[in-house]
């Protein structure tokens, strides 16, 4: 990652997080942090870690289990001029809250006709692969991309989750923020080692809507997020072994969508795979195919393709759940068939 | 040449640890106090600091499963 | 605490106000709607929900606030807007979708935002109850004064934002006030058959908070119970709730022909109109005299005609403003 500056700390996604919300706590009073076991616990998956002890409870509060509540006082706070950070334990949880989120978070500033401003940002986990079950494994990246009026991002390492996690904090507008627990550096969850990089202790953002190519390459254009990423970084891996030189483009954002790195790769490829942890129909898969296919098709010597989560609840038995992900398997299969095909 | 070991304090049981991340590049040089690694027992993670200033060599790499007392890393001053 | 004569004859101007927008918009909606009935057509398209009848809830309440204290409100706002000094002529021209208007015709109706007032609407039923805590919050954290006002209705303390909000209130001690005004129908539903009490300021003590009850859709005593709630929360002292029986003199929305709605006990409730009711106890008092009435009336239709002038003359925006606004 050509962004990363040469230095010797490395830091998880959770740590990462932290640090970069520490840092904007103390240079402004207005943040706050507020969620369910935030303050005490610094977060089920590690991201207040150390927040608590060096700001207070009238800063980093624990909340009571009433997401339509908080979620909605984040909304109420944001728009009185402070500049809440809000947790949303798992993004499954949205069902019980989704108003508070895409009625008033996202659509208030338009509503207003830009006059009321909502400078929050909601931090929420993603991801499975782990039997949590089908309500505590999704990423749902798709559904919150989907609906206008909030920005979405999506780490896939330390040093991007501390750049975009400041950016969201100093943007002006609602900043959904999901990370994914694979990522996020909890022993007891297994973490992906790719995620661990490392980070200045510096303060500096990440471009929202800013996706990096992460690999060049120049046979076929990787896209994905998140843990996706780690898939493809291994694929290409495997790949370069057969003589395919994959190029692997981390979004970073899906709100705004890079449309252009992701056109630039393809037109330089000719060859299209999205991997994708979210459910395969009417997702980020499609959204980034119809992004280069409704511009030209001429451009394509294969059709796209998409590895992504099929459209299943996700079952618990262990055996199944690995069966239905997305892995770097997959992404070579799926690539060999592309590299052998006609246009 | 100053040893990093599995802390003995950490838990009362003999459980072992599993090394789940390390913050430092192996080689990298350090200085007494910096956070350098993250160790689980169970599921509780502990924090591990250097004892000194030095370079800092990986002895137990990530995923290694550890016993109270044994050597995680090495700082040669 | 009993208002002053200055405070009553706000009220009772304000009421006037309210109600004569009300009639305006009426008149204006149902234009381009007759013979046939498409919500669609007219100067004002969509939804319209008049709040006739309801005006002592938002004058009694907002007669102690000003415009630092924070406002939310449902889908029947247009009297709680009116009192809270929420810009008319700009209200008037959202609602007829202007370039002109609050929002430049984004929002509409239901989405009317007045930053200069701290006001704000949703029409997802108890969606503002959660705003208002956050809002509080914010004052709280800041250590700036002001306390925030939620209004919703009486259907609304069945959904589950009512409860939480309640609580996460209660239990950070926050200076908001849930006001309920309670017209008896959640569309054609009545509050007997679809609440398990039938008086919700029972519900405050659930929450650990002091509940009140205003019978008779009173403006002075409305006035009274939200000047000791207002009080309290300026204070720090923490929430309250007051739930207010008033009347629905319109249908739920514009069209609606209330057939749910025994003709006999509907007769009842439109007869209990507040506002000649206040006019009578004021004359009585001796608080107005018929002249200065007359100035009032005046007064206040005129600029409710100011306003529907100008939004009658105001344009619409281009198309592609749609498109503008999502981000700033």
């Amino acid at each position: 990652m050509s962004d990363i500056q040469k230095n010797e700390r490395k830091l998880t996604i959770a740590r990462g997080m932290a640090e970069a919300i520490a840092a904007e706590m103390r240079a402004d009073s207005r943040v706050f942090v507020m969620g369910e076991d935030i303050a005490k616990l610094g977060g089920v998956y590690g991201n207040a870690r150390g927040l608590l002890a060096e700001f207070g409870d009238q800063r980093v509060l624990d909340t009571p289990i009433s997401e339509t509540a908080f979620i909605g006082a984040g909304v109420g706070a944001a728009s009185d001029g402070m500049r809440p950070i809000v947790e949303l334990m798992f993004v499954d949880f949205f069902g019980v809250c989704m108003d508070a989120i895409y009625n008033l978070m996202a659509k208030n500033t338009y509503f207003s006709g830009g006059n009321v401003r909502v400078p929050m940002v909601l931090m929420t986990s993603t991801g499975g692969g782990y039997s949590d079950g089908g309500q505590h494994s999704q990423c749902l990246y798709g559904t919150f991309a989907h609906l206008p009026g909030m920005k979405v991002v999506c780490p896939s390492n330390a040093y991007d989750a501390k750049g975009l996690m400041t950016a969201a904090i100093r943007d002006d507008n609602p900043v959904v923020y999901m990370y994914h627990k694979s990522l996020q550096g909890m022993g007891w969850l297994g973490t992906e080692a790719g995620s661990v990089v490392e980070v200045p202790a510096a303060a500096y953002e990440v471009e929202i809507g800013k996706a990096a190519v992460v690999r060049e390459g120049s046979d076929v254009t990787i896209v994905s997020l998140a843990l996706g990423v780690h898939h493809a970084l291994k694929a290409a891996v495997r790949l370069a072994e057969m003589g395919i030189n994959a190029e692997v483009v981390d979004l970073r954002s899906l709100v705004p969508l890079d449309r252009e790195t992701i056109f630039n790769s393809v037109r330089k490829t000719g060859r299209l795979l999205v991997i994708d942890e979210d459910y395969s129909s009417y997702g980020v898969t499609g959204e980034v195919i119809a992004t280069v296919t409704e511009r030209s098709i001429n451009i394509l010597k294969a059709a796209p393709r998409r590895v992504a989560y099929p459209d299943i609840p996700i079952p618990f038995a262990r055996h199944m759940e690995q069966f239905a992900l997305p892995n770097a398997e997959k992404v070579v299969r799926a690539v060999e068939e592309m590299m052998g095909a006609c246009s | 040449m100053i040893d990093i070991v599995v802390p003995a304090d950490r838990w009362d049981s003999d459980d072992q640890a599993v090394i789940t991340v390390w913050l430092v590049q192996d080689g990298a040089t350090v200085a007494a106090g910096d956070l350098v690694a993250e160790i689980m027992c169970v599921k509780t993670q502990h924090e591990i600091r250097s004892p000194s200033n030095g370079v800092l060599s990986i002895v137990a790499t990530v995923d290694s499963v550890v016993s109270k007392g044994d050597v995680m890393a090495r700082i040669a001053a | 605490m009993e208002p002053t004569i200055a405070q009553k004859l706000w009220m009772y101007e304000t009421m006037l106000v309210s109600r004569f927008f009300e009639q305006s918009i009426e008149r204006i909606y149902m234009e381009g709607k007759s013979p046939v009935f498409d919500m669609a057509d007219g100067p004002i398209p969509g939804e319209m929900h008049i709040s006739k009848g309801q005006e002592p809830c938002a004058v009694g309440v907002c007669a102690h606030l000003d415009s630092s204290d924070i406002v939310t409100a449902g889908h029947r706002l247009h009297h709680i807007a009116i009192a809270k000094g929420v810009d008319l002529k700009k209200m008037m021209a959202e609602i007829f979708g202007k370039e002109s208007g609050l929002s430049g015709g984004r929002g509409g109706h239901m989405h009317i935002f007045d930053a200069a007032v701290n006001f704000s609407c949703s029409g997802i039923i108890a969606q503002g109850m959660g705003p208002a805590v956050g809002a509080a919050l914010s004052r709280k954290m800041q250590c700036k004064p002001g306390v925030a006002v939620s209004f919703i209705g009486e259907g609304a303390a069945n959904q589950g934002a009512f409860h939480e909000a309640l609580n996460l209130a209660a239990v950070w001690k926050l200076p908001v006030i849930f006001v309920i005004e309670d017209n008896s129908w959640g569309i054609s539903v009545s509050k007997s058959a679809s609440t398990s009490v039938s008086r919700n300021d029972v519900r405050a003590a659930s929450y650990g908070i002091p509940g009140h009850y205003v019978e008779n859709n009173d403006p002075v005593e409305v006035f009274k119970v939200a000047g000791v709630a207002v009080a309290r929360a300026r204070a720090g002292e923490g929430p309250t709730l007051i739930e207010i029986q008033t009347t629905r003199l319109a249908g739920h929305f514009m069209g609606d022909t209330e057939d749910y709605w025994p003709t006999e006990e509907r007769r009842r409730a439109k007869a209990s109109d507040p506002i000649p009711r206040f006019h009578e106890q004021l004359l009585a008092d001796g608080v107005l005299t018929a002249t200065a009435d007359e100035e009032i009336r005046y007064r206040a239709q005129a600029l409710v005609d100011e306003a529907v002038v100008f939004a009658r003359e105001s344009n619409y925006s281009a198309p592609e403003a749609a498109l503008e606004k999502v981000f700033v």
